[in-house]
């Protein structure tokens, strides 16, 4: 992790690299931060401020260092320092109702239109599927907006959130049935299912 | 098969889907899938739910004056917003 530095780098070398390998992943980190604030304003600050602190933390930055996890964290920590501070909401989900394989056992035994369970969900405006994700508490969201969107591992995912691997496996086990259940009850209320 | 296989094996789905399982441990799920089509069924739900997140929450547009407000503050690195 780099050291935190408080200028931007005058090295130009360094100023072409940051923009060659920063700045592609911009549309990943924007898409991050919609699901982390909920609102395309905050959003857009977030990214712009993140970029701000990863551009003067840059000459400290350690070769070696997963880059892009580098500036996940960024975004990670500049969220929780700014944004979280507005919003109110459960910090743990009631997953105690929820068993495994919660999606896969009602669809399997629901009458469902295509032949694959899977299929139904393919069916699932875009839309749908951000807000199921985004209804789940933060700590939650997170874990799981880094492993199946952004693909980190679980090391990663720790080293991000700033959390113990244990933690992280259960946030994404628990998260991913909240998760569960939250597409479930969209795709009846859309009407792909019939009980 | 027996179910003991298949719990352990289900159990071990998320760890084995998310690249978290190597050596010893992946031959054995990966062995197991490959005779056991409940579990099987099990695993490609699963992974194609990975895959659908993926495709439909990783897909926004860039709002081009986003772009455009990181790229001017990395070629005037000194003012702060």
């Amino acid at each position: 992790m780099a050291r935190s530095a408080s200028a931007p780098p005058e090295d130009p070398a360094l100023r072409d690299r940051f923009e060659r390998e920063v700045l592609p992943i911009l549309p990943n980190l924007y898409g991050a931060a919609l699901r982390f604030t909920r609102n395309p304003q905050d959003a857009e600050d977030l990214v712009q401020e993140t970029y701000l602190r990863a551009f003067r933390g840059f000459a400290g930055f350690q070769e070696g260092t997963n880059l892009r996890a580098w500036m996940y964290r960024i975004l990670t920590n500049t969220f929780i320092n700014i944004y979280r501070k507005k919003q109110r909401e459960p910090v743990t989900v009631q997953d105690d109702d929820i068993e495994d394989w919660y999606l896969y056992d009602r669809l399997g035994s629901s009458t469902v239109e295509a032949s694959a369970e899977s299929e139904v969900l393919e069916k699932l405006p875009d839309e749908d599927v951000q807000r199921a994700l985004e209804a789940l508490p933060e700590g939650f969201r997170m874990a799981v907006l880094l492993a199946d969107v952004e693909g980190f591992s679980y090391k990663e995912i720790a080293e991000i959130m700033d959390i113990p691997i244990g933690t992280v496996m259960s946030r994404l086990h628990r998260g991913r049935k909240a998760l569960q259940k939250a597409l479930w009850e969209t795709v009846r209320e859309r009407g792909l299912v019939t009980d | 098969m027996s179910p003991t296989d298949c719990d352990h094996v289900l159990r071990q789905i998320e760890l084995y889907l998310d690249g978290e399982l190597v050596g010893v441990q992946r031959v054995e799920i990966e062995r197991h899938l490959g005779g056991c089509d409940p579990c099987t069924g099990h695993a490609d739900f699963q992974r194609k739910l990975k895959e659908m997140l993926r495709a439909k929450c990783g897909c926004n547009d860039v709002p081009p004056e986003l772009l455009q407000r990181v790229r001017s503050m990395l070629q005037t690195p000194h003012t702060h917003p």
